[in-house]
């Protein structure tokens, strides 16, 4: 049985966000990158169903991106993935999701993989849609916002998180790609044998322009911080002198005192 | 007539053959023993403990024959060192007999015990003797009737006390009869210098010299046959410690201390990491727990053992000498618990009391580095988080890196590698460069180096976490991760020193990476102050406050720096009042060993036990010198309810308020 999983390397969300020159996505300049939350997710629910399969199993992970994205790839092999996939792409940040989607699809489509899995979304875009456009692409089944995931003969059953607190519970037969959510499992953390393990599985580079040639459906045409709303005014100084200022400013430029 | 007297008296000097047969005996069953814990200690991995040989010997001599270790906790170490030096002066006595008796005598006609050294040696062991007789029933008060708190008793414990006491009142029983038979007939002066024995030979006076005679013989082969046994004995039970702790004199780790072994990454052929069986352990490790004479003293002062956690060091060293003993194989972390491992603090007050030289804290270290290396486990979910954090953002907050030197902005610091001069590299650690409360030691400090003229360099958003947590919650992996970019880092800008505020970092720069090849003096600013002080490069106007003052461990036991912090809030106008744990033996915060990105789940809460020692004194202010014990007490005041008495201060906050600008 073959098993993938895509994920993305994604910048922590503390880092400092700065437009980039263009003006259509962040300047990457001091942002601390690490695998998007959802899909460690992805990657352990995969790694745990690996393990549950066995011998004759294989665990692929596929990431789309600069060099970079190696490191979280590393991460998803130290984990249990036995093989990566890198598809070369120093632009991956500004392709849309169909695009990205179509990248997997184009590389997924003759390798015949029984489960895919995916996080429900990235955390720096956000559109939730590459997962299902790839099962879309692959004409295969597809269950979203997973929190709970088994698998028997051929079968997976899935427990999914609907709107306002309500779980779903669906059947999918194989082949089938899910998108897993917060509460689907914690990832386990790397064991060292693992890690040391992981710098001699292998990597396979693959370049973006073998597999996509499609153009974007929907390009970003600027990336900016919300505007400024006015911000508090803070006053200083002697306490009778703030007392007035108070008294001034809410008479002018409040109902308050009217 | 001549002060002597004859050896094998009564008992013939024919008594040699069957003694030193039976003697023998003893000393086969002894070295029998001994080999079945050879052979449990030679389990444990290797560790070179025998370099520099002499200074070992030196070190172990003074150690054992002052029992300086014992003494260190009163009056118990009393009772054991008088025993002690008594008991042996007794050995050495009957080794002077024998010697005399079967060598120097029948070989060479040379007599040495006798006329004034005879005198002497009589009343040196009679004393002696009777020194050892009431330090063991002090010690056997203690242990069976005070009985202790926690003070583990065992059935071996009855059957040491009576054997001593056997022997030495035998001793004195078959002096007497002598003495009533022979001295106290013929030369009642030398009676005098066996004080002891006279009494007990005026017991007997008017018994038929008959009686004497067979009831000295009689004795004197049961006090033979009993010290036999004590030998015979000695591997058995906790007697062992007479070789065991008395070795571990010599064993000492002679290194710096908190040195731990760094795992060579490096080596693909390592697959386990860590001690997951007590085989993974260093010989020394079990060797530790045969020198463990469960005396207490580390765990009456383990922070974690006070407030209701289930570790107990002592317990712990026992734990692995049990399955050392009876399952080598068997999953050592299972036995010992996680709860026990993760409560550790490294605080070192453990093995800073220990009289036996015990290493209980890289054990658990050891054991630790399994559970994060081989099993991926965390004391808990925010540490789990705390460690990703680390990977990410090089801090434990998970805050942008690129904020790292934003404490900084308007103050006078040179960013490294913008060309411009600097005399030291301030290594700010997360807490002064992430914490609002602990940007104020930052601050503090760059105040008073300005005032002394010294330019001061920092790494800003290029500095990441010393690794210290990390390592000492077993992650020796990401540790020297972030150790090496550090230490590149630095090496790169050609920096002559570095100062940090942290301990943590302080011991971690200084003599952790070390070992990863980093080789600059560092310092922690307690004593940096301090010189800067003695110079006469900073000044401070003296205005009168009182305070008590805490050791953090890393500072304290681990670095010796007790002197210098106290002096420089001295001149500060400070006036101290000590708490009742303070030096060498401070109470920790709860914050070492990683514990202060845990939370503290199990028992009372360390920092408020604290706090509230603090507030015992009366002194309204509590001065620390660490950024991890600040914010500790920090949040103790809150929690503990001591916010209307007690305020926390960093020595430097203190220096810095009352420099002379």
């Amino acid at each position: 049985m073959k098993i993938l999983v895509c994920i993305k390397q994604v910048p922590d969300l503390e880092s400092r966000f700065k437009a980039n020159s263009a003006g259509v996505w962040f300047d990457e300049t001091d942002l601390a990158w690490r695998m998007n939350e959802y899909d460690e997710y992805a990657v352990e629910q995969a790694v745990k169903l690996r393990e549950q399969l066995g011998e004759g199993s294989e665990l692929v992970v596929l990431s789309i991106g600069p060099d970079r994205v190696v490191e979280a790839m590393k991460k998803a092999l130290a984990m249990g993935c036995d093989r990566g996939v890198h598809v070369q792409d120093s632009a991956a940040a500004v392709k849309d999701p169909a695009q990205i989607a179509a990248t997997v699809v184009a590389y997924a489509r003759d390798q015949h993989f029984d489960v895919i899995f995916t996080g429900m979304q990235s955390q720096d875009r956000g559109s939730a849609q590459v997962g299902v456009l790839v099962a879309a692409g692959l004409d295969i089944a597809c269950a979203t916002t997973l929190v709970g995931f088994s698998y028997s003969d051929g079968t997976i059953t899935a427990k999914r998180e609907l709107e306002g607190g309500l779980k779903g519970i669906v059947k999918l037969k194989t082949p089938a790609l899910v998108t897993c959510q917060l509460g689907l499992n914690v990832p386990r953390y790397p064991t060292l044998p693992n890690i040391m393990k992981a710098k001699k599985k292998d990597i396979a580079a693959l370049p973006i322009e073998s597999l996509l040639s499609t153009p974007p459906l929907a390009a970003t045409v600027s990336f900016h911080p919300p505007a400024k709303k006015g911000g508090g005014i803070v006053l200083e100084g002697e306490v009778g002198i703030l007392v007035d200022q108070l008294l001034g400013i809410l008479k002018e430029k409040t109902a308050v005192l009217r | 007539m001549e002060a002597t007297r004859e050896i094998y008296w009564n008992v013939g000097h024919g008594v040699v053959w069957g003694m030193y047969l039976l003697a023998a005996i003893a000393f086969a069953f002894c070295a029998y023993g001994l080999w079945q814990r050879v052979l449990i200690w030679r389990q444990g991995r290797a560790l070179v403990r025998h370099d520099q040989f002499s200074a070992r010997l030196l070190t172990a001599l003074r150690t054992i024959f002052s029992q300086s270790g014992v003494l260190r906790v009163t009056p118990v170490g009393i009772f054991h060192a008088l025993f002690f030096w008594g008991f042996a002066l007794l050995f050495i006595g009957t080794l002077l007999i024998m010697l005399q008796a079967d060598f120097t005598a029948p070989l060479f006609d040379i007599v040495f015990l006798k006329g004034t050294f005879y005198q002497g040696f009589s009343l040196v062991l009679d004393l002696a003797g009777l020194t050892a007789l009431l330090m063991l029933s002090g010690l056997t008060i203690r242990r069976f009737v005070v009985r202790p708190q926690g003070l583990p008793t065992i059935a071996n414990d009855s059957i040491n006390h009576l054997l001593l006491f056997t022997i030495l009142l035998t001793g004195f029983l078959v002096e007497g009869l002598r003495i009533a038979a022979t001295e106290l007939v013929a030369n009642p002066a030398l009676s005098y210098y066996s004080p002891v024995g006279r009494v007990v030979a005026l017991l007997f006076a008017g018994t038929p010299s008959a009686t004497l005679l067979s009831l000295h013989k009689g004795l004197w082969w049961f006090h033979l046959l009993i010290s036999l046994a004590f030998i015979a004995l000695i591997p058995f039970g906790k007697l062992l410690h007479i070789f065991t702790t008395s070795a571990n004199a010599f064993f000492v780790d002679r290194g710096e201390k908190g040195s731990l072994t760094l795992i060579n990454l490096e080596d693909e052929s390592l697959e386990e990491f860590g001690a997951g069986k007590v085989t993974d352990l260093t010989w020394k490790d079990l060797f530790d727990a045969d020198a463990c004479t469960t005396c207490l003293r580390c765990q009456d002062r383990c922070p974690a053992y006070n407030t209701d956690k289930p570790l107990s060091p002592m317990k712990v060293v026992q734990q692995i000498g049990e399955i050392a003993a009876s399952d080598p194989q068997a999953d050592l972390c299972a036995v010992v618990t996680s709860d026990v491992l993760w409560a550790c603090t490294t605080c070192r007050a453990c093995q800073e009391i220990c009289p036996a030289n015990i290493e209980h804290v890289n054990k658990i270290l050891e054991m630790r580095r399994k559970l994060a290396l081989m099993d991926g486990e965390f004391p808990g979910d925010e540490v789990r988080s705390s460690i990703a954090n680390l990977e990410v953002n090089g801090n434990p907050f998970g805050l942008a890196y690129a904020g790292r030197g934003d404490w900084a902005e308007g103050l006078p610091v040179v960013q490294l590698g913008s060309g411009v001069e600097f005399d030291i590299l301030y290594f700010v650690g997360c807490y002064a460069s992430f914490d609002q409360r602990n940007r104020q030691i930052a601050r503090a400090f760059v105040k008073i180096c300005a005032a002394a003229g010294i330019r001061v360099g920092i790494l800003g958003k290029e500095e990441k976490c010393c690794g210290e947590p990390a390592r000492k919650l077993g992650n020796e992996y990401l540790y020297q991760m972030m150790a090496q970019e550090n230490i590149e880092l630095v090496k790169g800008y050609g920096v002559k020193q570095i100062v940090t505020t942290c301990p943590h970092c302080f011991n971690t720069l200084g003599r952790d990476y070390r070992d990863l090849g980093l080789d600059l003096p560092v310092e922690h600013y307690t004593t940096f102050v301090a010189g800067l002080l003695k110079d006469g490069k900073i000044r401070l106007t003296p205005e009168a406050f009182d305070f008590s003052y805490h050791d953090s461990c890393y500072i304290g036991r681990y670095q010796d720096i007790y002197k210098e912090p106290r002096a420089i809030l001295a001149a500060a106008g400070g006036q101290i009042t000590e708490m009742a744990k303070s030096g060498v033996e401070s109470f920790c915060c709860g914050a070492g060993g990683g514990r202060i990105v845990a939370e503290e789940k199990i028992g009372r809460r360390i920092n408020v036990e604290r706090v509230q020692m603090a507030s015992a004194t009366g002194a309204p202010l509590l001065i620390s010198n660490c950024p991890f014990c600040l914010t500790m007490f920090e949040d103790g005041i809150k929690t503990g309810g001591v916010e209307e008495v007690l305020q926390v201060r960093d020595l430097a906050e203190i220096v810095a308020s009352r420099l002379v600008s």
